[in-house]
């Protein structure tokens, strides 16, 4: 293998520019396309040469679209997944690699049964639940009977409703259950000495004080990378804002952009559409941007 | 406190523990223990692993629940304290530093819990650094540090608190044998200094040997002997003892007498002995004499020779028992592949056939020198 490592190298080049060119290709298509305008577009096509139209199309996505608004949402649904993901992962990690718990493995086991049943296998019943919150409970007190009790004493059987849909933790609290975070906090803290716990306790520092003092600080970059990993992947998430959501002003910004293509007949205006892709994306990609030293960090977990 | 001490004061308390158990589940880890380790005394707690020895120190810690029984610390019950109450500090094998703090922060961390203000923690932390050497890696973290340092980071941040009971984890098995000897060394002048009442829990019984005012043996969670480092190598209590101290450890080779003589299984006769019974016959391998010429004594066929420059170990077999014998310092023994050999009576320990306890002296052959 040694003595090939130039032609290999060749070789190896030739496949990642044939890689560049397939990624980048539709992302340049996507900066030109915004450039022009709709008539020049209609006329012509898609072009690969730029035009002079970029700002007016934002402009327009700014005045005619509710991408901003929507943009505001999806930056709230980002958010609130990633920093409620982070807490609670660290969380229940925490809880699972230090304590004696009785069940811990259980829990882990169907903590970690969450990243095969992603959120798109659950659908429908994660619907039923968010329209009315408190439908497993009715559905409980009818199943086991206690429901005809409590109607024979006040009268009325036990039945509340209250729907999160279209509202913004509607949006992002489905989001949150799933394991990834909670397995790679585990991995993290089994990576560190067995005994830290305890020199913490012999040093008098209770639960709580361990978790600020010692495990936060350690966590640092083990938080950076599920934070963009969480953060990236609320901010793209599709099926459900789509789903959840009913009035343009509660929809995510993928959503909306999706929503400029009408419905029949007119041909998309394009222009405008890629424009508003662009936008969309520059939130993520500047998040990569600053944020990859800790996303290489943390998938390295370990600080030496 | 006006004026900063300038040395570590500790209260030594001593410790008892009384009828202690401990149970996980349904094993028993510790049966029942009734201890005491006196004021300022420095106790190793060994054997092999799986004893107990770990458990018995974490529940000193107050780490571990005891099942049963109460722990006293200078006659004071602790054993519901949580560790910070009861006035100990541990040193844990692996250091358990927190690895993102300095060494100042780690030593000072306990005074920062306890609520001492940063002048104060500054102070102690100078004195405590000085007297371990490590004055000028203050703000090292301990990923910069070698092992040994780290070790004495480790002991810094025990003693910074002045605890009147201080507990050792193995804390050396991570070192290398020669920073081993260099440790070793400086704990014993520690231990000189600081006057805690100390207890160190390890398998190397070199280690036990060197450090101990007292060596506590155990064996599947039981005292097998609790006596000074000397009474346990001339007197061991029983052939745990024995064969777990020494080395090489104590040969044991069964015995039976018949009222005149005592007889090795193949029916050599060992020396007059006026027992009847099965025996355990132990002698080290030290006072082992070997005779010159190939006749006389206990025959003993060489299965073969360490030379280690200054004495040489022979491993040889008697009566189908196999015999390691330590030739004296600069004593040269001929490259025989039989070799005759006598145990001297007053170096032959006598143990019970069944229960492997010693025999009690007084019976004639065990008069041992010693203590």
């Amino acid at each position: 293998m040694v003595e090939n490592a130039r032609s290999i190298n060749i070789v190896a080049s030739l496949i990642l520019l044939v890689g560049i060119i397939y990624i980048l290709g539709p992302l340049y298509l996507t900066l030109t396309t915004a450039s022009h305008s709709y008539e020049f577009m209609l006329q012509n096509g898609l072009v690969w040469s730029p035009g002079d139209e970029f700002f007016v199309n934002i402009r327009r996505i700014f005045t005619e679209t509710s991408i901003p608004r929507q943009m505001i949402n999806s930056l709230i649904v980002a958010l609130g997944d990633a920093i409620a993901t982070c807490v609670l992962s660290f969380l229940s990690a925490y809880a699972i690699v230090y304590f004696r718990t009785r069940w811990a493995g259980v829990v882990f086991a169907l903590i970690l049964a969450t990243v095969i049943l992603p959120l798109d296998m659950r659908f429908v019943t994660t619907y039923q639940v968010a329209s009315n919150v408190f439908s497993p409970i009715n559905a409980l007190l009818d199943a086991t009977g206690l429901n005809d009790l409590i109607a024979a004493l006040f009268g009325a059987p036990f039945h509340m409703e209250w729907s999160i849909l279209n509202t913004h933790a509607g949006l992002v609290i489905p989001l949150l259950a799933h394991g990834m975070g909670t397995f790679l906090f585990r991995q993290f803290f089994l990576t560190l000495p067995r005994d830290l716990f305890k020199a913490a306790r012999m040093d008098g520092a209770g639960p709580i004080r361990f978790l600020v003092d010692i495990l936060l600080p350690l966590s640092r970059s083990t938080f950076a990378s599920l934070f963009v990993l969480t953060f990236l992947s609320g901010w793209t998430q599709y099926l459900w804002p789509l789903v959840a959501s009913s009035t343009a002003d509660m929809q995510t910004a993928v959503v909306g952009l999706a929503r400029l293509v009408p419905d029949e007949g007119a041909v998309p205006d394009y222009p405008l559409i890629m424009a508003g892709a662009i936008l969309v994306s520059i939130v993520p990609l500047s998040m990569i941007a600053l944020l990859q030293r800790y996303l290489v960090q943390g998938l390295i977990l370990s600080e030496k | 406190m006006n004026a900063v001490d300038t040395a570590i004061h500790v209260a030594a308390k001593s410790i008892r523990l009384a009828d202690v158990t401990k149970a996980y589940g349904k094993v028993n880890v510790i049966p029942s223990l009734d201890i005491e380790f006196r004021s300022g005394e420095f106790t190793v707690i060994l054997g092999p692993s799986g004893c107990g020895k770990s458990t018995l120190l974490q529940m000193i810690a107050g780490l571990e629940r005891v099942t049963n029984g109460k722990i006293l610390f200078g006659g004071k019950e602790v054993q519901d304290l949580e560790p910070k109450q009861r006035g100990c500090a541990m040193v844990f094998q692996n250091y358990a530093l927190y690895p993102h703090m300095t060494v100042a922060e780690n030593m000072s961390y306990s005074l920062k819990v306890a609520g001492m203000t940063k002048p104060e923690r500054q102070a102690r932390v100078k004195i405590v650094a000085g007297m371990l050497g490590l004055g000028d890696y203050l703000d090292r973290k301990p990923g910069q540090l070698s092992g040994g340092q780290r070790q004495r980071v480790a002991i810094g941040r025990a003693i910074i608190r002045e605890p009147g009971v201080l507990l050792f984890d193995e804390p050396l098995s991570n070192l290398d044998a020669q920073l081993r000897h260099d440790t070793r060394i400086e704990l014993a002048d520690l231990h000189r200094r600081i006057g805690a009442t100390t207890v160190f829990v390890t398998h190397d019984q070199v280690e036990a040997m060197t450090l101990a005012d007292r060596i506590l043996i155990l064996n599947k969670g039981q005292v097998e002997q609790f006596d000074t480092p000397k009474a346990i190598y001339h007197r061991p209590a029983s052939v745990f003892v024995a064969k777990f101290i020494g080395s090489p450890p104590m040969n044991i080779l069964p015995a039976q007498g018949d009222g005149s003589v005592l007889r090795l299984s193949d029916g050599q006769v060992v020396g007059e002995y006026g027992l009847k019974g099965d025996f355990q016959l132990g002698i080290r391998p030290e006072n082992v004499v070997v005779e010159q010429g190939m006749s006389g004594g206990l025959a003993a066929p060489v299965r073969f020779r360490e030379d280690l420059g200054s004495h040489s170990i022979i491993s040889v077999d008697i009566a189908g028992t196999p015999v390691r014998i330590a030739t004296p310092f600069g004593g040269v023994v001929p490259d025989y592949t039989r070799l005759a050999v006598t145990f001297p009576m007053k170096a032959l320990h006598l143990f019970d056939g069944q229960t492997g306890k010693a025999i009690p002296e007084g019976f004639g052959v065990a008069s041992k020198d010693g203590k």
